[in-house]
């Protein structure tokens, strides 16, 4: 599979421009990211038999491991001015902004409300690498240090072309996602799932495929439209 | 298009908080009825009729136990039937498990689970009843329900917030004044209820749901030995593990025959016991407080839940006729007790004897039970309907009975009255026989009956006056409510308009009319909605203090992100020195919103909060633990500090330095007294009450008071006021930064000494978020302030009105009563008096939205410089209206939104498991929110008033 996407890197590699991208091409591309995370919950269900309820550090360690080099590897193909930008040059940045990123995530969930201690650190970390891989990385391989374009797409959320939705949807949906998870935490139902942060990240992962969906749609009717 | 007036607008909103407050009376009086009661407890003067008094003045002094026992046994000429009382009760035991419902018996299973009940039962030995209980139906109010008979309302229980205490007049205490000895084992809050009545009991806690075995073991442990003992009258035996069963698993768990066989086995070992009899004649009496529903919950008024057990082992003349279980109410437990037992009936009590309890009596015994039953109901119908005296009937001898039975009819007293009568001239005419010797059995039949349809008839409009809800007045209430909310948010609706066409006439913008919404805007909105909705569940309202905190933090991160989106309008406007302002204000905004966010993530961490998760540790913890060599550093550099920053933001008021040096110095001597009274008497962590304490405390009440009040009063009139560049001579500019600036400083004056004053009431430990709080809402006006575009005013007051309400949770506030600080509230108060204590209790609690509200005055300020910037030609009605307004009438309606949701969602509930203990104290938060928000917008309303009064007669003067 990691060849697969390679090859369709390197096949994107050649273009200088963001160009136009067929419907069929938007579609793999997409899928592969929803895929992605599918796959990486699968494998820690049934390969290492963990779920977020029982051990939600491990699950989101191996979510995150399995998702953050196939959305790294992907975006970087798409990275902006692919002449005077290498593609290693690209997963460096998305490799750099995963910790930039995760601290962002961190401070941000721990404004909000998030537990603060040591017996709540690891989980901490992990969920907000894995945020960090939905919302920070993808910006980072594909734009860089670009302060507008950064600004374009999280101040402003004004995507163009279906690169930029399928950076911003997914990142803004899995943000949405993570703040609505929150809502069920001071309810007494006394569930083991409503510790920290364990629907939180299961609302993240549900807007992030949302998102994934919304921005496959959008980017279809947009190309529907232009046809016309 | 009609614009609003400013007199129009002010008449609006008073007739609008004129309807709210009505509208809220009405609808705590239907909801929350106070109930007439008699005060005090029956004693011997019980045993005399109500209507004739008796002729010979019983002069009774107080006597001890055993002569008042005597007393009682002689007025009442009733044998007691009992010696001793077992009361024992299997907490949410449906009366169906073991009675059967309707005609039906009880299903197969649980029938085998309990044999020797079903016996017992079947031989007659036994006699059960279903004891109808009353919403709510939870454990407490059902004891309560049970030995004093009285049918309770919330506001017993909520006005008297620091004792669970049964004050009324009630079964075990008049077994106590009679020098009973009682042992309770089982539930704890037999011992909360009747804290000093037991002479050994063993409390358990009902806090472990999951708990079904060690929770009965704890209370079966004691049994075999105090079986043995003799020195007790009333034992009580409390079982929770039924009620426990029926949470975890339902009504058909499979743990509910073991269960029911452990219960069962009790009973045999108690029956056993009182077979082989030594201790004299033992009453075994097996109640329920209430049932449960299939899911095992309770707390409502279905007939699963109010379906409670009644079960009388080992009456002494009891009738072979087995399973035609009659239906009784719960209440009626304790006049059948209280006569069986040879006391006088509890006060209160609505409840009407059980007669076949009695069976074993005389004749005139059992009358004479009655008519002590009569005579008690007929003082508490007296309280209830003054106007019923019935005193005609007395002194007139009747030939005899029979000549005016007939339907009794009229208004309420003339039925009570008939029917008293009635039954009172049968009694009489049926004793005059007796001593004839010619007793008909026919006449003493229809004496009972004559008894008990006065009984009836009494007790059921009494239990229907208590429960019942006047849906008209609730309705009234509501309407109300409704109309001065619609009111207030139109008036907004309208403001907003009327703001939005001046400014574009102003700025003569060409784009659209439609006003494009921003995040904020639109989250301000949507923080309403949540709110309402999270209102409908129990544990959101117990946890109140996570939303606040997560709604405050997601919109000041909105707000960051709108800072980020505004420097990129700066970029493009390349003009040096502009840019350079431009970046700086970027950077000051930014720097307080995460400032604010900061500490709010500090004030969230400061108490734990809320009712689930209070053991959780937080910092408030930590610094107790730590003990007071750590808080008192803190509260010295929270009041350093908060001194400190007042001066920092005075010195903002550059122009008039003198001036500001004055009024800075002025409320620097209240602080240092607050210093000398932290350093002094705080050392203990708990308030002292010394004499010199007292006086302390308030010679600063009073320097705060005169200060606040003589600068506020001053200000208005001698601030200089300057000439700004440019219009030297206009003479309504320069009167208006006059009011800008002497808004400024009242506001700054308002706040710092709100936050002084706090500082000396709360608890120690509450003083570093009383300063963070106050910093908070600086820096959220420095960060509006430095925003560009301007936000609008709605946005801002909305904003710091939410951060109050956080606050009011950061500061340890929950929505249960017992979180109320009420040693803070005799602080400087030298007698006892109920009011002053109120105010400062209300001063505590309310300390967080109350500066917030109070802090609108800066915004105000800003705002009046920013519409003089504008303005060509401003009046005051003009400047007024677009500055007072949105301040005054934001709080005003996104309070009545609450009101009328949290108000709406309080009648949906009424029936809800929770509804005494987590909505209906809610409620009361939300009456006093609203207070705290009428009392601090009419603060700011009238020092605007005068303020702008003031400067206007200045004005007149200069001319």
């Amino acid at each position: 599979m990691e060849k697969a996407e390679k090859k369709l890197k390197l096949s994107t590699n050649s273009n200088s421009t963001l160009l136009p991208i067929s419907s069929l091409y938007t579609f793999i591309l997409h899928t592969i990211c929803g895929l992605g995370l599918a796959l990486a919950y699968w494998v820690a269900h049934n390969v290492y038999s963990v779920s977020l309820v029982n051990d939600p550090t491990q699950t989101l360690r191996l979510i995150w491991v399995i998702e953050a080099p196939i959305v790294i590897l992907l975006f970087s193909g798409f990275r902006q001015h692919p002449n005077q930008c290498s593609y290693i040059k690209a997963v460096g940045r998305g490799l750099l902004g995963l910790p930039a990123g995760a601290i962002v995530n961190a401070l941000g969930a721990i404004a909000l409300g998030a537990p603060v201690g040591i017996q709540h650190f690891s989980k901490t970390a992990n969920w907000s690498i894995l945020m960090s891989v939905f919302t920070i990385v993808p910006t980072a391989s594909v734009f860089g240090s670009s302060w507008i374009e950064w600004r374009r797409i999280f101040a402003h959320a004004k995507p163009n072309g279906p690169i930029d939705l399928l950076i911003c949807l997914p990142a803004h949906g899995a943000v949405i996602g993570a703040w609505f998870g929150a809502w069920p935490m001071p309810l007494d139902w006394e569930r083991p799932w409503q510790e920290w942060p364990i629907c939180v990240s299961f609302g993240a992962m549900a807007g992030y495929m949302v998102g994934i969906v919304a921005s496959f749609s959008i980017s279809l009717f947009q190309k529907h439209l232009k046809k016309e | 298009m009609s614009t609003l007036t400013c007199t129009k607008l002010t008449l609006l909103t008073l007739a609008a908080v004129v309807i709210q407050i009505i509208g809220l009376s009405l609808f705590v009086l239907g909801f929350f009825p106070v109930k007439p009661a008699l005060s005090g407890v029956s004693g011997p003067e019980s045993f005399t009729s109500p209507v004739c008094p008796s002729a010979e003045d019983h002069n009774f002094t107080i006597q001890s136990p055993d002569e008042l026992k005597s007393l009682y046994l002689e007025l009442s000429n009733i044998s007691p039937s009992y010696d001793r009382l077992i009361l024992m009760v299997v907490d949410g035991l449906p009366a169906e498990f073991v009675l059967g419902r309707d005609d039906r018996p009880a299903p197969e299973i649980f029938r085998k689970s309990m044999p020797y009940t079903q016996s017992l039962l079947d031989r007659g030995v036994a006699t059960g009843y279903h004891a109808k209980a009353a919403p709510p139906t939870v454990t407490m109010p059902r004891l309560k329900a049970m030995v004093s008979g009285s049918v309770g309302g919330f506001l017993d229980v909520a006005l008297n917030f620091n004792t669970q205490e049964l004050l009324d007049d009630n079964l075990i205490g008049q077994f106590f004044k009679i020098g009973w000895k009682m042992v309770m084992l089982g539930d704890e809050t037999w011992l909360k209820l009747f804290p000093r009545s037991f002479t050994r009991h063993d409390g358990v806690h009902s806090f472990f749901v999951k708990d079904t075995v060690q929770v009965d073991h704890n209370v079966s442990r004691h049994l075999d030995a105090e079986l043995l003992m003799i020195d007790w009258k009333l034992l009580i035996l409390h079982y929770l593990g039924l009620d426990h069963v029926g949470h975890t698993g339902g009504r058909n768990s499979v743990l509910m025959g073991p269960k029911l066989e452990e219960m069962d086995e009790v009973i045999k070992k108690i029956h056993r016991s009182m077979v082989q009899n030594k201790h004299g004649r033992t009453l075994l009496m097996l109640v329920s407080d209430h049932g449960m529903t299939e899911n095992g919950n309770h707390g409502g008024a279905s007939y699963e839940e109010a379906d409670a057990l009644m079960l009388l082992i080992g009456l002494r003349d009891y009738d072979r006729r087995p399973s035609t279980h009659k239906t009784v109410n719960q209440v009626d437990i304790t006049p059948t007790l209280a006569l069986l037992f040879g006391v006088p009936i509890p006060i209160n009590s609505a409840g009407i004897l059980i007669a076949d309890t009695l069976k074993s009596l005389e004749a005139a015994q059992q009358l004479r039970a009655l008519e002590l039953n009569t005579w008690q109901l007929f003082r508490l119908l007296q309280a209830q309907l003054p106007d019923l005296s019935c005193s005609s009937s007395c002194g007139v001898d009747k030939d005899g009975p029979g000549n005016d039975i007939g339907e009794c009819d009229g208004n309420t007293e003339e039925i009570f009255c008939c029917l008293y009568i009635k039954a009172a001239d049968l009694h009489k005419a049926w004793k005059s026989c007796q001593v004839l010797g010619s007793n008909k059995v026919e006449d003493y039949r229809s004496t009972v009956l004559a008894y008990n349809d006065f009984l009836r008839t009494a007790s059921e409009w009494l239990s229907r006056r208590a429960t019942n809800k006047p849906v008209g007045l609730l309705a009234f209430g509501l309407t109300g409510m409704i109309l001065s909310s619609l009111i207030l948010l139109s008036l907004l609706y309208q403001l907003e308009q009327d703001v939005c066409m001046i400014k574009e006439d102003r700025t003569s913008h060409f784009s659209s009319r439609m006003h494009k919404w921003h995040m904020d805007e639109i989250f301000v909105m949507a923080i309403v909605c949540f709110l309402v909705l999270s209102m409908g569940s129990s544990s959101l309202i117990e946890e109140e203090q996570y939303i606040w905190h997560f709604m405050t933090s997601t919109l000041y991160f909105l707000l960051l992100r709108k800072a980020v989106q505004s420097i990129s309008s700066v970029n493009t406007q390349d003009q040096g020195n502009f840019m350079e302002r431009q970046i700086k204000r970027r950077f000051i905004q930014m720097s307080s919103i995460i400032f604010v966010l900061i500490s709010g993530r500090i004030l969230r961490g400061w108490h734990q909060g809320g009712v689930n998760w209070t053991n959780f540790p937080d910092i408030s913890k930590w610094l107790e633990s730590e003990g007071t060599a750590y808080i008192k550093p803190v509260q010295l550099v929270s009041l350093l500090l908060l001194t400190t920053s007042g001066f920092y933001a005075l010195s903002f008021l550059r122009p008039s330095k003198r001036f500001v040096i004055v009024v800075g110095l002025s409320f620097l001597f209240p602080a240092i007294l607050v210093l000398q009274y932290i350093i002094n008497y705080q050392s203990s962590g708990v308030p002292a009450s010394s004499n010199n304490a007292t006086l302390l405390v308030q010679i600063i009440y009073a320097t705060l008071g005169t200060t606040t009040f003589g600068i506020v009063v001053a200000v208005p009139w001698f601030m200089p006021v300057r000439n700004p560049k440019g219009c030297s001579s206009h003479h309504y500019n320069v009167l208006h930064v006059g009011i800008a600036d002497s808004l400024y400083l009242i506001g700054l004056v308002y706040i710092i000494c709100w936050g002084l004053l706090q500082l000396l009431l709360q608890q120690p430990i509450n003083s570093a978020p009383i300063l963070l709080l106050l910093v908070q809402i600086l820096a959220s006006m420095c960060s509006s302030s430095n925003s560009d575009p301007e936000p609008k005013q709605w946005v801002e007051v909305a904003v710091v009105y939410y951060l109050g309400m956080a606050g009011h949770f950061a500061l340890g506030n929950t929505n249960t009563i017992a979180t109320i600080d009420v040693a803070g509230a005799y602080m400087g108060v030298s007698s006892h008096s109920t009011v002053l204590s109120g105010i400062l209790m209300f001063m505590i609690t309310y300390a967080a939205p109350m500066l917030a509200l109070l802090s609108m005055l800066i915004n105000l300020s800003r705002r009046s410089k920013i519409s003089l910037v504008n303005a060509q030609d401003v009046d005051l009605h003009f400047l007024l209206k677009t500055t007072l307004a949105y301040p005054c009438l934001v709080p005003l309606g996104l309070n009545s939104i609450f009101l009328v949701a949290y108000t709406t969602i309080l009648l949906l509930m009424r029936n809800h498991l929770f509804v005494w203990s987590v909505f209906s104290p809610k409620y009361m938060y939300v009456c006093a929110t609203t207070a705290c928000i009428y009392i601090g917008v009419l603060i700011v309303a009238s020092t605007v008033f005068y303020t702008y009064s003031t400067l206007g007669l200045r004005k007149m003067w200069i001319r």
